[in-house]
């Protein structure tokens, strides 16, 4: 079977913000190309490196998140570049960017002007705030988009500021609410004949994370708070994530018809190693509600699991949780993550062949489809690495593009 | 243009969030989602703050509520044959099916993809949960706070000196339904070309995991676990977030990325150039990264004196990346959300006048629209058999009094 979005052309101009939209497109079958200015995207030359040796072709994050992409250079700024921008953009379905609003536009390759050029042509901005609005002029990055989204205010410790993830999860969000509007508009013009404007926003798309909650407000008049490692139930906090011998695990003493069997299989595994005390063993798990416990009985329970998970690995335990269904799963880091037998019974771990530099161990397909057709298509593109291809389909022969080199403008 | 996916029918299999927000993106453009639910073993969503006092009951609890607009309910006993025979009619007339449920559970009814596709060889469907529905940890019973420590996002968040933390929320709830949206919309695509269905299966860890690809090649590629690290960056200093003045009892911060040495001088002239921030030493990023806990502390006694949305509008005046930490109240007042009509209003039989949120992707030539509230437990049944199957009412009596319909 042919693939998803076979016969789909994507230029894809984004920074860091988009990459991951052009590749799970490229990774359902579009031919996704990734337009970079002559000197290489930014992210080219952001550590960390592979081997350590700063190269443009050597970035991991750049590496990471361009497979199922070929590459080209183009300097749009310049009128030459613009003038083979536009020409491309006149044979692809979608262009995607993450540039400032109006920015494009100033450089005479706005939605009007491009739309003009290819009625078909859909444009996917992805921004930090959105095109128009009183903000859409401000700076953002993933730290400032996750602060106002409301996530950042609940996340992290009472005692201390509120706090990130450490890799930019609003460009995963982002990126991949940009990919489903191209679908979308995609499908739509399959209607209308026609295509349309795109505009995402990294703020918006960090207020559903919080699932619901900032919606609920209006009901429940909470603003959030910071809880750490714990969360609030019923008058109580209670630990959420636990150390344990070589890492963290996370595990909750909440009830509920789909919890507490595993909480009684927890007991029961504690007391297989003498470690669950008389009265854990009395605890009535047919009345249980975590709701209703008070703070001392809580922390009794904590003291309790807690002196248990110190005298494991995160590796026992959920080989354990797998066996006997206990609601625990290990803080992992990408040493586990790579080592998961799961993941290696899916083959989701993938080799891909970097021409020049080696074979290096991926995330692969994000779903497995009954057709085959989710994938890493290729390696992220060496700098210029498909400028003469691409350029030929413009009908540019090698000298052409040489002269191009030549003027800077590939 | 009529709404996009007006006519298309989505039956909808499981509960929580990660399923559920997922059809949202279809629905808030005109797709019926129709989810088949039981009362006997009801959405967790509905149960979550249950109490015997709770105002409507089932049909009472918010969170289900602001995630499930714009949805149709039928109340099924899937317990019983007959009822599971409706499912079955059901799943063959819509046009794609997605559901959550741990693996087997469908395949258990015969509600599975082999199943049903005997009967309808271009059926879309997506099952997505936790680990995927093969391998041997694909009954591994979590929820998203699990999903979310497994594919590594807790690891990369919090302080390096304490526990890790997490985002709040979830995030493989968050990130799968986005994924889930792309292949269900990419699936029918697909199959308006060429006319072929097909099974999806989602592992929302997987998912996840491939967001996180930069943490992964880090360590394939050089042995090295990236690690959570506070609000710094490795690129750039400062980066963080600093303490306001408190407003109304409540504590206040604001959030400040100075991305590169021009952004520096930018903030030094908007402190006013004091001597501290003068220093040559501090004008590269190398500078300021050795000396990154002193600048920090400097910079918030300057923002400690001011409202978090001064300062972050004085910040911005000047073009420096810089945002007020909004919580949960701030941003139903927040303009830029307000411009993008990002929350809407629904009417609620039980809970009355609510905001619901949409998704976060505005169209030049359609919007996204928010036209019913949540459905109370099996509202639309006689509806949705009488109009999708064509049933009539003499058999939906008989079903309705053998208990078939909840």
């Amino acid at each position: 079977m042919s693939d998803a979005l076979s016969g789909i052309r994507i230029l894809d101009l984004t920074h860091e913000p988009g990459f991951l939209a052009g590749k799970v497109l490229g990774d359902l079958g579009a031919d996704v190309v990734k337009v970079e200015p002559p000197e290489g995207d930014p992210a080219r030359r952001r550590p960390p490196f592979w081997g350590g040796t700063a190269d443009a072709d050597r970035s991991l994050l750049w590496l990471a998140l361009n497979t199922s992409k070929r590459g080209i250079t183009l300097a749009v700024d310049r009128s030459r570049g613009r003038e083979l921008l536009l020409a491309l953009a006149e044979r692809a379905d979608v262009l995607l960017e993450s540039e400032a609003p109006g920015s494009l536009q100033a450089r005479g390759l706005g939605w009007e002007t491009l739309h003009a050029r290819n009625r078909r042509l859909v444009l996917c901005s992805l921004t930090p705030f959105g095109q128009t609005g009183p903000r859409a002029g401000w700076r953002g990055s993933d730290l400032t988009a996750v602060a106002a989204s409301g996530n950042l205010y609940s996340t992290g410790d009472p005692d201390r500021a509120p706090v990130r993830c450490s890799l930019p999860v609003s460009y995963y969000h982002g990126g991949l609410e940009a990919a489903v509007g191209v679908v979308f508009a995609l499908l739509a013009r399959d209607t209308t004949g026609e295509g349309q404007h795109v505009d995402v926003a990294l703020q918006a798309a960090m207020v559903m994370p919080s699932i619901g909650t900032a919606a609920m407000f209006k009901m429940t008049g909470q603003r959030g708070a910071r809880v750490g490692a714990f969360m609030s139930a019923g008058r109580t906090v209670q630990r959420e994530i636990w150390p344990c011998q070589d890492g963290f695990v996370s595990f909750a003493l909440r009830g509920g018809p789909a919890r507490v069997p595993g909480l009684i299989a927890m007991v029961a595994y504690m007391d297989e190693h003498g470690m669950a005390s008389e009265r854990l063993r009395a605890v009535d798990w047919k009345t249980y509600n975590h709701n209703l416990l008070t703070q001392a009985e809580v922390d009794a329970l904590t003291r309790e699991f807690g002196a248990f998970f110190a005298t494991k690995t995160m590796a026992e335990l959920y080989r354990a949780a797998c066996e006997r269904n206990l609601m625990l799963a290990p803080v992992n880091t990408a040493r586990e993550i790579v080592a998961s037998e799961q993941l290696a019974a899916r083959q989701f771990l993938v080799e891909v062949d970097n021409p020049g530099r080696g074979r290096l161990r991926y995330p692969g397909a994000f779903a497995a489809t009954s057709g085959q057709t989710v994938a890493i298509r290729r390696p992220a593109p060496r700098l210029g690495e498909h400028t003469v291809e691409i350029l030929a389909e413009l009908g540019l022969g090698e000298r052409d593009v040489e002269r191009l080199r030549a003027e800077g403008v590939v | 243009m009529s709404a996009l996916f007006a006519g298309t029918t989505i039956l909808e299999f499981g509960g929580g969030a990660a399923g559920p927000i997922a059809t949202r993106y279809f629905a808030d453009h005109g797709a019926t989602v129709i989810r088949v639910e039981s009362r006997r073993r009801p959405d967790f969503l509905r149960i979550l703050r249950l109490t015997p006092t709770t105002p409507g009951g089932l049909d009472g609890s918010a969170h289900f509520a602001v995630l499930n607009v714009n949805k149709l309910s039928v109340a099924l006993d899937l317990s019983r044959p007959e009822g599971v025979a409706v499912a079955r009619r059901l799943a063959l007339a819509a046009d794609a099916v997605a559901e959550n449920f741990a693996p087997g559970a469908m395949a258990r009814w015969g509600l599975d993809y082999g199943s049903l596709v005997r009967d309808r060889p271009d059926l879309v469907m997506i099952s997505t949960c936790l680990n995927g529905q093969t391998g041997p940890h694909r009954h591994y019973p979590g929820f998203g706070g699990q999903g979310s420590a497994l594919a590594g996002f807790n690891h990369l968040t919090g302080w390096p000196d304490r526990e890790p933390v997490g985002p709040f929320g979830t995030i493989t709830d968050s990130l799968s339904p986005r994924y889930a949206a792309l292949l269900l919309g990419a699936a029918l695509l697909h199959r308006r070309r060429t006319g072929e269905g097909q099974h999806i299966d989602l592992s929302q860890v997987e998912a996840g995991i491939v967001c996180l690809a930069e943490s992964i090649l880090t360590y394939t590629a050089n042995g090295e676990i990236l690690t959570r690290m506070g609000n710094r960056s490795r690129h750039a200093a400062p980066h963080g977030v600093f303490r306001c003045a408190d407003e109304a009892g409540r504590d206040r911060w604001v959030a400040v990325a100075v991305h590169d040495d021009e952004d520096w001088q930018r903030l030094v002239d908007v402190l006013g150039r004091p001597a501290w921030a003068v220093e040559p030493a501090l004008a590269t990023a190398a500078g300021r990264q050795e000396r990154v806990g002193e600048v920090e502390a400097r910079l918030e006694e300057w923002t400690r004196t001011e409202t978090a949305a001064h300062v972050a509008s004085r910040l911005q005046g000047a073009g420096i990346d810089a945002a007020p930490v909004e919580d949960f109240g701030d941003l139903h007042d927040d303009p830029q959300l307000a411009h993008r009509r990002h929350f809407r209003t629904v009417e609620h039989g039980v809970l009355g006048s609510h905001p619901a949120e949409t998704h976060a992707i505005r169209f030049s030539a359609m919007e996204p629209q928010l036209d019913a509230p949540a459905p109370r437990l099996g509202e639309h049944t006689e509806y949705v058999l009488r109009e999708l199957l064509g049933m009539g009412a003499e058999e939906i009596d008989r079903l309705r009094a053998a208990a078939v319909l909840e």
